[in-house]
């Protein structure tokens, strides 16, 4: 096949490992109000340890080294980064979720990314420092006799599937009252805890859940690439995804999707391909960041709601279908009582959640 | 203790009360041994001068702030350095100064995310018992578009919240204070900012809530209307309680009208 | 022993260091009231443009280049505040509006100079010396400059706020806009001029960073934010005096903390103090009574 297929595939596989990432901190943010600058710290966490328990022990000779080589089957090694992601959220819910300003918890949290960083390419014996993981098994490769091509097909489309079954259960979610509660205490923790709700509580769910879909997308990429490094996970990677999720739509599941189409597909995969302008090498990768964060603030300040905005959602919907239909052309009456007069394009509210 | 206080009705309990209350702000000593009592039942009136404390005795009534000193009860319990959350469970509801609606919410919304330990704020119930959330949602819809109706806001009920006019936030505000089913109610200033019409009608609901066994305690600088719908006032000045009573009996105590009164009690009631 | 003082050293230039970056960074908080995400960026940018006057494009001495260099940034920080943030600042009442545009003014400012400069490691073209023992200490001219520049900076910051009418406004800023503004104070000209004086302070910030460190790479100033956060965090956010006193702290136990524990995680021990102190005093140690 053309080497074009194979390219396709893997900007599939992108756009359906970054729409699970961006889900996740779409659930933190967009949803819950928690501004998560150490997200990339979380998907890191989900490959490593999807990484190294899914691969052997490091083999002899290898001159690699990390811990716990469990050679766990499939799925099981990426159940494992994404509870390994959870136990992080809970570390860091507790340390720093208590009585402090959102931004002071964004500088606690971007620290934290920072240090994990500096820690793990310092310390070999964890995950083999700067050098990272260089072997990571094809999943089930080996069962349907797949060489690298055939993986990077089935892989995607593995992916894709994963991917549409984190999307019902996101979009159930946010469409809860659960959602909504979060949602209230995005807008004003004051008023939902004189309301007698425990926030921290539905702060440490928020983050709980959006670290699982943070480290299973973290361990799609490993999964997918067989290595991992510090160099995919630098700071700038938390903005990326935050960047989508602003320029899609943030509290839009769907526009998530969009964002991480725009974004991470669009603007940072493909120009990985784009050939480079002759005598400067790496420039189009090096203005590759610039351009990301103008399209950001121009997009905030002309559609600060995104492409797809969050649109309100009607919980009261079964009333309607319970009301006898109205009259046709029915009058004055009737106006107060009709479907509310919801925002323009509100028509398909509950197909987003 | 002046003598307007010895005529405090002692025929009901005191479902809130507040004992030697202090809270200072850096060097600011905005509650300085303030004692406020709420019967069961009844709507009280805290007025007072700006400054007087009274926001912060609300604040420290609802658990938002910690006192610095003193002790507060609320239904039978000592809950003094409760969380907001605990001692609105234990059926204390409050407003805000500023309307605070939940302005990413449709007003709908604003009332259906009030009802505490719903099914479906669990993620283990929205996935295993689909059914149980569905049937308590839609009961909780069908209870918020009553209230709406109430409260006249039903036709913008799919609108956000922030798209509300100044006094629709007032209304949205007392409607989801009463979605959480409270036994007592606090309210920071009701009626701050609406129209005459308006006042009127959140004065009709507030005696609606009184007659469904609702306590109130209301922060108000109109005193007609205080007048009007009150059983109790108490005064407060400088962080203290001055005086409590009917505000009948406050115009004649020479102690309050020098404080806070002066001539402007009369002036206003006239008005 | 010997080694401890060695360390203690070692500790007063880098806390002279954070301080610098970390004053800064409480004065524009103070005047803004958000975290500048990109002020890793402008200490880096400092560094460089530093670089381009020293090693470059021209030769200067090396404090001569450090001066051109800050006032550059000083007027990159002003065009900055003017074209992007404080629009953004006074439109949207969210604050993590203007907080998702610092940190993309990070990736845009870390991305022009990835691609000005590369990705290389730079070095600053001056003299190396021999370290001269002074007390228990073994420090380098170079070393007791950046010392030096760190006390002078703290008194000239400490002079301004207390003695000069702008420092004074600037404080009652930082109280409070509305009411400095009410009581006549023209709090558009304070915020420029704020904004001028923290991208010196950066640029400062960032050159002495690359003097002490050896080498200068695009993103030596983000990853060192952390360290500048934590001596904020420590000293009280929004404090001038706790930034100063966070960083003495901060500098001391990160250098000291290389005596007994490998060198290369000697800045992580500034995050485990800063959790420390999140745990058991989250406002911060010397934070002013009632200011959050």
């Amino acid at each position: 096949m053309a080497p074009i297929v194979y390219y396709a595939f893997t900007l599939l596989f992108f756009f359906a490992a970054y729409s699970v990432l961006g889900w996740g901190l779409n659930l933190q943010f967009g949803e819950a109000g928690i501004l998560n600058f150490a997200y990339i710290g979380f998907v890191a966490i989900g490959a490593y340890i999807t990484g190294v328990t899914s691969s052997g022990p490091p083999p002899a000779g290898s001159g690699e080294s990390y811990v716990l080589g469990a050679s766990l089957p499939f799925p099981l090694g990426l159940l494992a980064g994404g509870v390994a992601s959870c136990l992080l959220a809970v570390l860091v819910a507790f340390i720093a979720f208590r009585r402090l300003r959102s931004d002071y918890l964004a500088m606690v949290l971007i620290s934290i990314s920072l240090v994990m960083y500096d820690v793990i390419n310092n310390y070999v014996p964890l995950f083999d420092g700067a050098d990272g993981l260089n072997s990571v098994p094809m999943p089930l490769s080996g069962t349907f006799n797949l060489d690298a091509n055939g993986f990077l097909i089935f892989f995607a489309l593995l992916s894709v599937g994963i991917g549409a079954v984190m999307w019902l259960v996101m979009s159930r979610i946010t469409r809860s009252p659960l959602g909504r509660t979060l949602r209230a205490i995005r807008d004003d923790p004051d008023v939902v805890s004189a309301l007698g709700k425990n926030v921290f509580r539905y702060q440490l769910t928020a983050m709980l859940i959006g670290a699982f879909y943070a480290g299973i997308g973290g361990g799609l990429i490993v999964e997918f690439a067989s290595s991992f490094n510090t160099s995919a996970w630098l700071p700038a990677e938390t903005f990326i995804i935050f960047a989508a999720l602003i320029i899609g739509g943030l509290g839009n599941n769907l526009g998530v999707m969009m964002g991480a189409f725009v974004v991470p597909v669009l603007f940072t995969q493909l120009p990985k391909f784009i050939p480079d302008i002759p005598g400067h090498p790496g420039l189009i990768l090096n203005l590759e960041g610039a351009v990301i964060g103008l399209l950001l603030i121009v997009t905030m300040w002309f559609r600060p709601q995104g492409i797809i905005p969050e649109r309100p959602r009607r919980p009261d919907r079964f009333l309607a279908a319970q009301a006898p239909p109205a009259p046709p052309g029915g009058i004055d009456a009737d106006a107060a009582e009709g479907p509310p007069p919801a925002p323009a394009g509100a028509t398909d509210a509950e197909t987003t959640g | 203790m002046s003598a307007a206080a010895m005529t405090t009705p002692t025929t009901t309990a005191a479902v809130l009360s507040g004992h030697d209350l202090h809270k200072a702000f850096g060097g600011n000593h905005a509650v300085n041994g303030a004692d406020l009592a709420i019967s069961e039942g009844s709507i009280t009136a805290l007025i007072g001068p700006n400054g007087a404390g009274k926001s912060t005795v609300v604040n420290l009534f609802s658990g938002l702030l910690p006192p610095d000193s003193g002790q507060v009860r609320l239904v039978g319990a000592d809950v003094t350095g409760w969380p907001s959350h605990r001692i609105a469970r234990r059926g204390l509801i409050r407003t805000f100064q500023l309307s605070r609606e939940l302005q990413g919410l449709t007003v709908l919304e604003n009332l259906l995310v009030t009802p505490i330990d719903q099914l479906g704020e669990s993620l283990v119930n929205i996935f295993l018992r689909p059914g149980a959330v569905r049937r308590q949602e839609r009961a909780n819809v069908e209870r918020a578009t009553e209230v709406l109706h109430d409260y006249g806001l039903y036709h913008v009920r799919g609108n956000w919240a922030r798209q509300l006019s100044g006094g629709q936030k007032r209304l949205l505000e007392l409607a989801r204070a009463v979605m959480a089913r409270p036994k007592v109610l606090l309210l920071d200033e009701p009626m701050a900012g609406v129209n005459p019409a308006l006042v009127d009608q959140i004065g009709e609901h507030i005696l609606r809530l009184k007659s469904d066994g609702i306590t109130v305690l209301m922060i108000e600088h109109n005193l007609g209307v205080v007048e009007r719908i009150c059983d109790h006032v108490i005064v407060m000045s400088e962080g203290r309680t001055l005086a409590t009573g009917r505000m009948s009996e406050l115009r004649g105590n020479s102690e309050v009208v020098r404080a806070y009164l002066g001539g402007v009690l009369d002036a206003r009631l006239d008005s | 022993m010997h080694q401890f003082w060695l360390a203690v050293g070692f500790g007063l230039v880098t806390a002279s260091v954070i301080a610098v970056a970390a004053v800064g960074l409480s004065l524009q908080f103070g005047i803004t009231n958000y975290i500048n995400f990109a002020y890793g960026d402008f200490m880096a940018l400092g560094a460089y443009l530093t670089w381009e006057l020293n090693a470059g494009a021209v030769h200067l001495n090396i404090w001569v280049a450090m001066i051109g260099g800050s006032l550059l940034v000083g007027v990159f920080a002003v065009i900055v505040n003017r074209v992007v943030l404080g629009p953004f600042a006074r439109r949207f009442e969210r604050v993590f509006y203007v907080l998702i545009v610092t940190f993309a003014l990070s990736l845009i400012i870390l991305s022009l100079i990835n691609s000005i400069w590369g990705a290389d490691v730079k070095r600053f073209n001056m003299s190396s010396e021999t370290p001269l023992h002074i007390g228990p200490f073994l420090l380098t001219v170079d070393q007791l400059i950046v010392i030096g520049i760190g006390l002078a900076l703290m008194v000239a910051i400490h002079l301004l706020l207390t003695v000069t009418r702008l420092g004074k406004s600037m404080r009652a800023m930082s109280d409070s806009t509305t009411l400095a503004m009410t009581s006549g104070i023209d709090t558009r000209l304070i915020t420029t001029i704020t904004w001028f004086l923290t991208g010196i302070l950066a640029g400062l910030a960032g050159t002495v960073l690359g003097i002490t460190s050896a080498s200068i790479t695009p993103s030596f100033g983000e990853t060192f934010l952390f360290v500048i956060f934590a001596a904020v965090i420590v000293g009280g956010v929004g404090s001038v005096y706790g930034a100063i006193l966070g960083a003495v702290m901060i500098g001391l136990v990160t250098e000291v903390s290389a005596v007994f524990i490998n060198a290369s995680y000697k800045l992580d021990t500034a995050f485990v103090v800063l959790i420390l102190v999140l745990l058991f005093r989250p406002s911060g140690l010397f934070a002013r009574v009632g200011r959050v």
